[in-house]
């Protein structure tokens, strides 16, 4: 130690010190702002707001403002600039942070529900609020919680939704072939938008409700 | 002392390089907010939901229905309004009839019946309607052409009726060859397959059959399509595709349309691309509408039904791409047919499909198709000689299978059930191709996909 005194003594005088620190520090706080995501540079934790009414075609737009936001496993966030802020996620991946929601986060706010799967009330969430919300797509389809059911597929109408064990969509409009044109956040390729679907006939897909709608 | 004058001046240097961080990244952040697209006049946004009565059997109401989707305060339905235009047949003056709101959002909030003179007139009506947030005045025609290409209703008076009963399910014909079999992968002769934990699972999401007999598959998940010629992969040729769900159809040159979902990145409206046989891209042309069901060849080129006017759009009129205001004002209830004609689908009420062949706007021939179990979407509709094919899904909750009818002037002629081996996913309507008297179907399991030939001339 003795040895290294005279070699260390140059690099402990306070100019070094200072900019030695100064470099550290700046580095910390850039590298934690190279892990900057969508999802933490712009998305909030608020409390819902609760409402006392809940529409299906007001509900409708909900859908809407998600719409070409994109898709991103297990979101729930999205800004309404129809630009998708986290294209090309690898699937699978919800650390990424991306912009949209998934399939059963769009679902759980456009359906306006509560955490609490005991809770049947309406809750506006912001779309900038980062929930997905308890439910998965098997959740939803198996009429997991107060505010959902099973019901027949033949007689969904808009804003009911098909679930599989995997997926969830919901109703926007019925089309002249039979099938429907769904309101989705289907994948990474696909994001969130309006597509044409047959999943009404699909036996791997089950009817879902959403109860306690105004109108 | 100097040990304390030095943890001083490292307490300053932390002290001010985090400062300095944070200042810089605040203003990258500021920046880089800035730098993407603000968000847009949630005001701007209207939509439309609307089943236009393409098809009417006498007695049923001529009522016109539409939901209007624009947002308000706390999400609750917009203060929406606006006006239907319409007349007797296709041609004289349109009359203006005001929407008024109910309380049914089932089938469409907005409504106007049609005066009993015009739904009366034996040559139908034709209608387009004006929507309008009445608060921020953002409005939207539909169809977007109004009156050059307005919606048109047909009266179908003698139709024949084809009373299926109830379907029974698990009696269903085996293929009479199977033309291609390949695992899931991405190698040359395997197809892909996309598979996550909250879609899917996701196969090829079309094929076609070329006049050769050649099938082609597009691989939309390796960005290819793939060509098997007499049961052999033949060859897989690179395509500049999005890998969503798109639509294909081959042209008789061979030449390969691609409807996407969406364009490129900037480009949100689901477009056409076309390719040379060789897979050279030509031509990306973006649909009028902003979503579609089904693309066909039609005998001018690629038609694409669309939605929300559920018409059919020419895409392509000889060599000359049409823009989306042309592909608007040349739109019509059925697929075009070679022979001029006309063929319109629709889906009635839970259990019913009506089929009709037009000439011009006169009703030819039709059918109703009743059922007493459900019926889901009519995946195929095409002419076979003077007869016509029908493929269209009965379902339960838990089971569903497709039902083919080779139907003609007497009613159904031949049918059968075929297994819906779907078990992943690929565009709504393209499932089932016609070529010569041969259907053709796109079918999948855990293992792989396949295509099936059905050979409808063959008695059983």
């Amino acid at each position: 130690m003795s040895l290294l005194r005279p070699l260390l003594r140059p690099l402990l005088c306070p100019r070094v010190v200072f900019l030695a620190a100064f470099l550290v520090a700046l580095s910390l706080v850039a590298a934690k702002a190279a892990l900057a995501t969508f999802v933490s540079a712009n998305c909030n934790y608020n409390a819902p707001t609760p409402s006392p009414n809940m529409y299906r075609d007001g509900s409708v737009t909900v859908a809407l403002v998600a719409r070409y936001e994109g898709y991103h496993w297990g979101g729930g966030c999205w800004n309404d600039n129809d630009v998708d802020e986290g294209p090309n996620e690898p699937l699978q991946t919800s650390s990424t942070g991306g912009e949209g929601g998934d399939c059963s986060g769009l679902t759980f706010k456009v359906w306006r529900e509560s955490l609490n799967t005991g809770d049947g009330g309406h809750y506006q969430w912001g779309r900038l609020r980062n929930v997905h919300g308890p439910y998965a797509a098997a959740d939803f389809k198996a009429g997991v919680g107060v505010p959902n059911a099973t019901y027949p597929k033949a007689d969904a109408i808009v804003m009911d939704a098909f679930a599989s064990s995997t997926h969830i969509g919901m109703v926007y409009q019925r089309a002249t072939s039979g099938a429907d044109q769904i309101v989705e956040a289907k994948c990474e390729a696909c994001g969130t938008n309006i597509f044409t679907r047959t999943y009404r006939s699909d036996s791997a897909y089950g009817g879902v409700r959403r109860m306690g709608w105004t109108g | 002392m100097r040990a304390i004058r030095l943890i001083c001046w490292c307490v300053c240097g932390l002290a001010l390089g985090a400062g300095v961080g944070l200042g810089a990244v605040a203003a990258a952040g500021s920046v880089a907010s800035g730098s993407g697209p603000p968000d847009r006049d949630a005001a701007r946004i209207i939509d439309v939901g609307h089943l236009p009565p393409l098809l009417r059997v006498p007695g049923e109401p001529a009522t016109l229905r539409f939901n209007v989707f624009c947002p308000a305060p706390d999400d609750d339905p917009c203060h929406a309004g606006g006006d239907v235009f319409v007349r007797a047949g296709t041609t004289g003056a349109f009359r203006k009839l005001p929407l008024r709101r109910t309380d049914d959002v089932a089938d469409g909030r907005y409504v106007a019946d049609v005066p009993a003179d015009l739904a009366a007139s034996p040559e139908g009506f034709s209608y387009y309607a004006v929507l309008r947030n009445e608060d921020t005045g953002a409005s939207l025609t539909v169809p977007s052409a109004g009156a050059a290409a307005p919606e048109l209703s047909l009266p179908l008076e003698h139709a024949v009726v084809v009373d299926l009963g109830a379907h029974r399910f698990g009696s269903t014909r085996r293929a009479d060859a199977r033309v291609v079999a390949a695992p899931w992968g991405s190698a040359p002769g395997l197809v892909g397959l996309l598979h996550g934990p909250t879609f899917g699972p996701i196969g090829p999401s079309a094929f076609d059959v070329a006049a050769n007999g050649d099938v082609v598959v597009l691989d939309q998940v390796n960005r290819r399509f793939e060509r098997w010629h007499a049961g052999r992969h033949a060859a897989d040729t690179s395509l500049d595709v999005t890998g969503g769900i798109a639509d294909m159809a081959l042209e008789p040159d061979g030449a390969i349309d691609v409807l996407e979902p969406t364009g490129d990145a900037a480009a949100r409206t689901p477009e056409l691309r076309s390719f040379s046989p060789a897979g050279e891209l030509q031509a990306k042309t973006p649909i009028a509408d902003r979503t579609w069901s089904q693309l066909r060849e039609g005998p001018q080129g690629p038609e694409v039904q669309q939605e929300p006017s559920e018409q059919w759009l020419p895409a392509v009129h000889g060599r000359r791409r049409l823009s989306r205001r042309a592909q608007a004002s040349s739109g019509h209830p059925g697929r075009s047919l070679p022979n001029g004609k006309e063929l319109v689908v629709f889906r009635a009420g839970t259990s019913e499909a009506r089929i009709a062949e037009l000439a011009g706007a006169r009703v030819l021939r039709g059918w109703r198709i009743v059922s007493a179990t459900p019926l889901g979407e009519v995946q195929l509709a095409e002419p076979l000689g003077n007869r016509v094919v029908v493929v269209i899904r009965p379902y339960t909750e838990t089971q569903d299978e497709f039902l083919v009818l080779v139907l003609d002037n007497g009613g159904v002629e031949r049918s059968f059930s075929v297994d819906s081996a779907d078990w992943a996913e690929t565009a709504p309507l393209a499932r089932f191709r016609l070529a010569g008297s041969s259907l053709y179907q796109l079918g999948s399991t855990p293992s792989g996909m396949h295509v099936d030939r059905f050979d409808l001339e063959v008695n059983r």
